[in-house]
């Protein structure tokens, strides 16, 4: 028992990675708050705490797909951006809804297909698709307006038995993550081929009958239509379209990733730990929105927390 | 699709960098769309505005080279127009400046290649975070509004013109050339040559090849700011903005230039002329009335593209 507790904080011999620790960091910071701010704990804050979380969390998990099988999506915060500006083309719900979601499987499509059949580094492919679909979303919508389907704000805004709606999205969408990592097989085969490519054996899982082209093809599919999920949700959050609205997203997903004991190389990582370094990502935003520090401070610290927490995790080889 | 590419000649063909299809394919559209923008001096001044991103890419194929990448150019960019135009050293010297600069450059690469050589830390991730760190930092120091004036020398040297040729494109010219040699003739070319094309070969066969990459970094941080003195003497104002999209563009004309991750069949001429693609390709979509988002689509298409052509080259037996 002391042995496996030691274990889990250390982050030692387990898959899971390091979540003990950024847990320990949240529920400092969650005290520090409370003792030092009036505002914090109140049932108010800690509402909007959540619904201010929910766009990193959703984004984070579908990133947490993408680096488990070692690989990394910088399309991220184009997706994002992409959706609000979808969501805001004046259309009917019925038919904007399910196109965001079609559009952003077929942008996590093409990344797969550049990857696996064509070769292409992961960081350069999601990098380029960055782009193309920035230019795409600002031909759209070249500056933030147009209002959203009346469904999708009154999804994220109103409450039910005195909890707001944000809690059920974060509910559903962990849910269903816990489901698609550790309830199905395809969970079981993003693991096995994380863990060979982590160890320099790109093709242990091929070995043993599991198709990475394809899967790999499905985790960026996979984390693009989460993307898109936060896009939905914040479209409902502004009620309108904004290209700059994921701007700079990407990197946050991955800080929150890291920060959860995740190893970029892959293989190796938690849903829970994920959840963890979004909340705490939120909480910081949150405090230093309380202490009144400057956002360009802010973007300065949370480049300084990418850093430290990538810093800290040791890879065997150089490389992107 | 197999039999045509391992075809000897197929082959041959794609060895050759894609910037110089591009450039012919661009040059041949200027000169159906608009023959009289081809002369000497428009297409002087098209190519003096390029010459911060022909500086920057040498920089990027260095590091490309040992199959590493560097985008906090623009955050190096940024501080160094900081320093030059917020009047924090009153009465500086030029020699001030450029040593001041270089020196930044030198810390800031120098530090990029500590955590990616040493610490072994995802590339992207650190030089994007120093970019971020930097950008909020200088953000922070001008509270958001371009700072000041930029020292009238800077934009008068920037002016200059010898035997008709601006002068800033000579330097690059001549800047290449060294970099050139650097690789070719040089121990350290031969360690990045070797430390690209297979690191662990490398380090068994006596490379340092931990040095090599920090060296490699710590070049990218100096060339960065160099490129960053000229930028400041080509817009001659403070800016909070000005080349945060160069990094990126110095990836894509160095991918298009032939050199991708360890293999560098472009050497330097091959993403020199990349970075002349994008000269010619704002001319010509300035030409056809394109706007910024167009742009936007065209660089990422543009990565892609040269990456998935690199990909396909070396998928083939």
């Amino acid at each position: 028992m002391h042995r496996s507790l030691f274990n889990i904080l250390s982050g030692r011999n387990t898959r899971q990675g390091l979540w003990g620790l950024p847990l320990l960091v949240a529920l400092l910071i969650s005290l520090w708050l409370t003792v030092e701010t009036t505002q914090f704990a109140t049932a108010e804050n800690l509402f909007n705490l959540v619904a201010q979380a929910m766009p990193l969390i959703i984004a984070a998990i579908g990133q947490l797909v993408v680096v488990l099988i070692g690989g990394l999506d910088l399309s991220v915060g184009s997706v994002i951006s992409f959706t609000t500006a979808v969501l805001a083309l004046d259309q009917p719900a019925i038919v904007l809804i399910p196109a965001v979601f079609l559009l952003a499987a077929l942008i996590g499509l093409i990344n797969g297909l550049a990857i696996t059949r064509f070769n292409v580094h992961p960081i350069i492919a999601t990098l380029s698709t960055q782009y193309i679909v920035l230019g795409i979303t600002r031909i759209l919508r070249p500056v933030s307006g147009g209002t959203v389907p009346e469904i999708v704000i009154a999804a994220v805004s109103g409450s039910f038995l005195g909890i707001p709606y944000p809690v059920f999205w974060g509910i559903v969408v962990i849910v269903a993550a816990w489901k698609l990592l550790y309830g199905s097989r395809y969970g079981l085969h993003l693991f096995a081929i994380g863990g060979g490519i982590a160890s320099g054996a790109e093709s242990a899982a091929r070995n043993f009958g599991v198709s990475d082209r394809r899967n790999i093809i499905l985790a960026y599919m996979v984390c693009s239509c989460f993307a898109a999920v936060a896009g939905v949700f914040l479209a409902g959050r502004i009620v309108s379209g904004d290209p700059n609205v994921g701007l700079l997203f990407e990197l946050d997903t991955v800080t929150a990733v890291a920060l959860g004991g995740t190893q970029l190389s892959g293989g190796i990582g938690s849903l829970h730990g994920t959840v963890i370094g979004a909340l705490v990502m939120a909480l910081l935003a949150n405090g230093m929105n309380l202490a009144n520090v400057s956002p360009f401070v802010q973007t300065a610290i949370k480049g300084g927390i990418l850093l430290a927490v990538v810093g800290l995790q040791s890879r065997k080889k150089m490389g992107l | 699709m197999a039999a045509v590419l391992a075809n000897p000649i197929t082959r041959r063909l794609l060895r050759i960098p894609p910037s110089y299809f591009v450039f012919l394919v661009l040059l041949a559209t200027l000169w159906i769309a608009r023959p009289n923008m081809l002369n000497l001096n428009i297409m002087g001044i098209f190519i003096r505005q390029i010459v911060p991103l022909g500086i920057l890419v040498l920089g990027q194929l260095v590091v490309m080279r040992v199959k590493s990448i560097d985008l906090s150019g623009g955050g190096i960019i940024l501080l160094i127009n900081y320093f030059i135009s917020s009047g924090s050293f009153p009465g500086a010297s030029l020699p001030f400046f450029v040593v001041l600069a270089l020196a930044t450059g030198l810390v800031i690469g120098l530090f990029n290649g500590f955590m990616i050589g040493n610490r072994r830390v995802s590339a992207v991730i650190v030089t994007l975070a120093v970019s971020i760190i930097l950008v909020g930092l200088v953000q922070f120091l001008s509270s958001g509004n371009p700072p000041g004036d930029v020292p009238k020398l800077f934009n008068d040297l920037y002016n200059t013109k010898f035997l008709s040729v601006p002068t800033p494109v000579l330097f690059w010219i001549l800047l290449t050339a060294a970099v050139s040699l650097l690789l070719s003739q040089t121990v350290f070319g031969r360690y990045v040559a070797s430390v690209g094309e297979n690191a662990e070969a490398a380090h068994f066969s006596g490379v340092p090849v931990q040095r090599t990459v920090i060296l490699a970094h710590t070049l990218a941080g100096l060339i960065a700011a160099i490129a960053a003195l000229v930028q400041t003497g080509s817009i001659a104002v403070g800016s909070v903005r000005v080349g945060l999209d160069l990094p990126i563009l110095a990836v894509a004309a160095t991918i298009l230039g032939g050199v991708v991750f360890g293999r560098g069949d472009g050497g330097v001429w091959g993403p020199f002329f990349g970075a002349l693609c994008f000269a010619l390709l704002f001319v010509v979509m300035t030409v056809l009335g394109i706007d910024e988002p167009g742009k936007l689509i065209a660089q990422g298409v543009i990565i892609l593209g040269a990456a998935i052509f690199y990909g396909v080259r070396v998928r083939t037996p």
